[in-house]
């Protein structure tokens, strides 16, 4: 069998089209926008087209989108853009302890700078609060973010819930959503939802790495965060690839041009290797909620009296790529922070492996895992005093 | 970061796994918490003191298991005199090396070793349990290896001050910058490796 791969949360393969739809813009038509020389103005016509195909995919405006050199980039220039623009309004936001890094540790810095951050909490299967969101708006407060999908969990957070906390407030809230790895995973229209800022990634849904957007709301402000010429994006200054430009939106072409099925195939081989795991592996404990409040491609289960990264290694050399929460496959040595809010123990923590699936899984794959990952549970919890203690 | 292959082959089929029947001793160090434990059997011959078969069990990660095989080929047909000489490092050189994060590894399986040969002196009168005093939570923390330089935390100086009060209380000062990202992960490992005592009371420690 050649590599499954299954880590597709972290990110995924590049779709063949995409590469070729990139490919003239390394050889041919490398030319920055400019008016009226024609090299320029041609990738100035380019660029509107690619911008039109991603504002279609989420139901905004052309002007509502901005390209960005990735995700995190998205996140940082909406995050900081937003505040910056709006602290005369208030010094307040709100986040949850299980979102994205990005929001966390941008809520950190402005906690550092004079803002208050209100951490929700979230419940066992990784839901927000929505009584704690709603306790926690005051007058000063200017903007929630939250996290669409879970990276860790699946959970799907109640977009339409929190806006509508938000609006009974009578207060101007930005509403800002991390949908990375939501985005192309499930229908999302920023208006059906009311969405005010919201980032995505194009190498989360097999577009090239290195390029993303942020979706800016008609009429909200945003300050400059990231100062220099304005090449392609007012927001995201200098140079952005414009190869990585086409592939994105040739990537937004392939997964949005087909969702519901690619979706419905997602979903089917993701409950295939659940129910193939449940019912060749005792001791396991699903992490995240079950059914259609958990995304598409999203799988996390943990494995009682092992430690995940012992899994892992044993399906890498299996020739299975996946991820873990275990503190033992980590730099800083901490179990993932997002399994421990919501209430999982250590062991818990530690033995938890994550399959985050794409278009291109087949149920061989699934099959496959299902199959080494028995053995391999089999064989390391023989070698484990926990397990030999509770047999 | 990776491992070498020699930890891989010892993580894929490690060398004596499993439980001895009727060992002269059994130790074990970790916990789950951390995310690794290990167990090791012993059978020791009590006129010659060699360690005639030695075997592991493990809950932990790939070089968790791999330095827990590594020590058992290390010191199967040893006395136990040898066998206290062998190192963390001289199981970390065996095994081709280990990526700094998980030389504490390595510490875990030779401090189980070394657990397992002391509670056999005691327990055959061949030595007496040892007092307990500040001196023995000093060479505790020598358990303790500092991630980035895969050194323990007193070689490297970090610990700057330790007092052991009538009353159980432990004083330790550590010398980590604020903005070291391994910080808290020290001063989790110090918690976790002064917890077995139950002469410590209360552990106050004091970052620099």
């Amino acid at each position: 069998m050649e590599r499954v791969y299954m880590d597709n949360c972290m990110t995924t393969k590049p779709d063949p089209e995409v590469i070729s739809a990139m490919m003239p813009y390394f050889t041919d038509k490398y030319y920055f926008p400019a008016n009226f020389v024609s090299t320029g103005s041609n990738t100035q016509n380019d660029l509107a087209e690619f911008k039109q195909i991603i504002a279609n995919s989420m139901g905004a405006k052309t002007n509502e989108i901005h390209f960005t050199s990735g995700g995190t980039s998205a996140n940082n220039i909406g995050i900081k853009g937003y505040l910056m623009a709006n602290s005369n309004k208030g010094t307040h936001i709100i986040c949850s302890v299980i979102d994205y890094p990005d929001i966390l540790t941008n809520a950190a810095f402005f906690e550092n700078s004079g803002f208050e951050v209100t951490y929700l909490n979230a419940d066992y299967d990784g839901f927000v609060d929505l009584d704690e969101l709603k306790a926690a708006i005051r007058p000063d407060t200017i903007m929630v973010m939250t996290t669409f999908a879970n990276h860790v969990m699946g959970t799907i957070q109640p977009i339409k819930e929190m806006r509508k906390i938000i609006d009974e407030t009578n207060q101007n809230i930005a509403l800002f959503v991390d949908a990375g790895h939501a985005y192309g995973r499930i229908d999302i229209d920023v208006n059906e939802y009311g969405i005010d800022l919201m980032s995505v990634s194009a190498h989360k849904i097999h577009g090239p790495q290195g390029v993303g957007a942020l979706y800016v709301r008609s009429g909200l402000q945003l300050a400059s965060t990231k100062h220099g010429i304005n090449r392609i994006d007012s927001l995201d200054t200098g140079g952005i690839s414009i190869a990585g430009i086409a592939g994105f939106a040739k990537a937004v072409q392939l997964q949005f041009s087909n969702l519901q099925a690619h979706i419905a195939k997602m979903v089917a081989l993701r409950n295939r290797l659940y129910e193939g795991i449940k019912k060749n592996i005792p001791h396991i404990l699903l992490n995240g909620p079950e059914g259609n409040k958990r995304i598409a491609h999203n799988l996390n289960v943990s494995f009682d009296y092992i430690e995940g990264e012992a899994i892992l290694m044993m399906l890498d050399v299996n020739n299975i790529t996946v991820a873990t929460g275990s503190a033992c496959a980590s730099q800083g040595l901490k179990p993932n922070y997002i399994l421990m809010a919501t209430g999982r123990n250590f062991v818990q923590s530690h033995g938890s492996i994550r399959f985050t699936l794409s278009r291109f899984t087949t149920e061989e794959e699934v099959d496959y895992v299902i199959e080494k990952l028995t053995t391999i549970v089999e064989e390391l919890r023989s070698r484990s005093p926990l397990y030999e203690k509770n047999k | 970061m990776q491992y070498s292959q020699k930890v891989l082959d010892h993580f894929m089929k490690p060398h004596n796994i499993g439980v001895l029947e009727n060992p002269s001793i059994i130790a074990t160090e970790g916990s789950p918490a951390c995310g690794d434990q290990v167990t090791f059997y012993l059978q020791i011959n009590d006129d010659s003191h060699v360690i005639e078969d030695i075997s592991f069990q493990s809950y932990g990660c790939a070089s968790n298991i791999a330095t827990a095989s590594i020590v058992t080929d290390l010191v199967k047909g040893k006395t136990i005199e040898e066998a206290k000489e062998v190192s963390w490092k001289d199981a970390t050189n065996e095994l081709d090396g280990l990526p700094p994060v998980k030389l504490h590894c390595s510490v875990l399986a030779i401090d189980t070793l070394r657990l397992a040969i002391k509670k056999y002196e005691i327990e055959k009168g061949l030595r007496d349990p040892e007092p307990f005093s500040k001196d023995v939570i000093i060479e505790e923390l020598r358990s303790v290896i500092y991630p980035q330089a895969g050194e323990d935390i007193i070689t490297l100086k970090m610990v700057k001050y330790v007092r052991l009060d009538d009353d159980g209380t432990v004083y330790i000062d550590l010398d980590i910058p604020k903005f070291d990202q391994n910080r808290s992960t020290v001063v989790d490992e110090v918690k976790e490796h002064l917890e077995k005592y139950p002469e410590i009371k209360d552990l106050k420690i004091t970052l620099a």
